[in-house]
């Protein structure tokens, strides 16, 4: 029946479409300067979810600063920091998070399957930065080596 | 029976009810045959994701299981979960009356994005291996379903006991009602996960 488990975080691949997205943050512009914990939570996960960089990077800010207000919101906050740090590709911000939250919830089969996520993506990251300086090394060579030539010529 | 693995369709079905019903336990039980202690086992955040395959008469469906946070701070953010989706469970615990009568918000919510008769529904009553003295009776929600027009089931993701036949006969009625997927689903060849779950964006329920 199974086929096994397969790392996944919804949250982070489904965005919202435009005019949800604009319903909360109308919500949360229409409660400053005191938006209530609920509202900036809801306009901070719907910008975190979307594929615009700049809406990922002030969901993450805004994330940060309910994390800092709210101990009781801590696990979500951790949860979709690690999100909002996977998306924007910033790998060891994300695993520092996520990390956090393993440490409070060992067991957290979503927080682990986020994390499998991560270190598949600095896996792929640290195989392309190796074929880059690979590729470096091997163009070094080539030069040092018509250099030697010349010179010797 | 010897499943290929050409994927006839991908069906998209959501988990909803209180927090603490047990959904990602009927979740777990039915995708990996696994039962966690409450002590082992977390709220979920937002929602959580599984995929597995289900093959009957020869073919091979695939269910993407949205499994979705009970919790009330997680309950505005929950509209966005039901795009495309063929099939909602609506779980209640059988040792809590609460939770049967927290239903009703929970089938407005289903009405509400998922406004086709299509899409099906089924109502599970988890946790019946509890002994409990105010254990709501299962004729009462069975009436419940019918009044509702919904599938209806009880079952333990402790026992195991009717967390198969529950996911079974909510998937062969999508099966029985093409509507809901011919339309969208390939009817050959594979679906990424990716696709399957934006495949729906846009829209709202299949239907």
């Amino acid at each position: 029946m199974s086929d096994g488990y397969l790392p996944y975080a919804a949250d982070a691949e489904q965005s919202l479409s435009a005019d949800e997205l604009l319903v909360l943050q109308r919500q949360y512009e229409r409660e400053l300067p005191q938006a209530r914990i609920q509202t900036k939570f809801n306009y901070a996960w719907g910008l975190i979810k979307s594929p615009n960089k700049r809406e990922q990077r002030l969901g993450v800010s805004l994330m940060h600063d309910i994390y800092n207000e709210k101990a009781e919101r801590k696990r979500e906050c951790l949860y979709y920091l690690a999100i909002g740090y996977y998306k924007m590709g910033e790998y060891s911000n994300a695993r520092v998070h996520i990390e956090q939250l393993l440490a409070l919830e060992p067991n957290n089969a979503q927080a682990r399957s986020l994390r499998e996520l991560i270190d598949e993506k600095v896996a792929r990251d640290g195989m392309i930065g190796l074929a880059v300086s690979g590729g470096a090394v091997a163009l070094l060579g080539i030069v040092a080596a018509a250099i030697f030539k010349k010179r010797s010529n | 029976m010897t499943p290929t693995s050409e994927i006839t369709a991908t069906f998209k079905i959501l988990l909803i009810g209180d927090s603490n019903v047990g959904k990602s336990s009927i979740i777990r039980r039915f995708t990996d045959d696994k039962f966690l202690s409450p002590e082992e086992t977390n709220a979920t955040i937002g929602v959580d994701f599984k995929v597995t395959m289900y093959d009957v008469d020869d073919k091979r469906y695939k269910l993407a299981i949205w499994d979705t946070a009970g919790q009330e701070r997680f309950r505005t953010l929950t509209s966005s979960y039901y795009r495309g989706a063929q099939g909602v469970i609506l779980a209640y615990d059988v040792s809590s009356r609460e939770t049967f009568e927290n239903l009703e918000n929970w089938i407005e919510e289903v009405n509400t994005y998922c406004p086709s008769d299509d899409v099906v529904k089924m109502i599970v009553g988890n946790k019946i291996d509890k002994e409990t003295e105010e254990r709501v009776p299962r004729k009462e929600g069975f009436e419940y379903a019918r009044k509702h027009q919904t599938l209806f089931l009880e079952c333990s993701a402790k026992t195991k006991v009717g967390v198969q036949q529950a996911v079974e006969e909510l998937v062969n009625k999508i099966i029985d009602t093409p509507s809901l997927w011919r339309k969208s689903s390939p009817t050959k060849g594979t679906v990424s996960v990716d696709e399957s779950v934006t495949s729906g964006l846009g829209s709202g329920c299949a239907c």
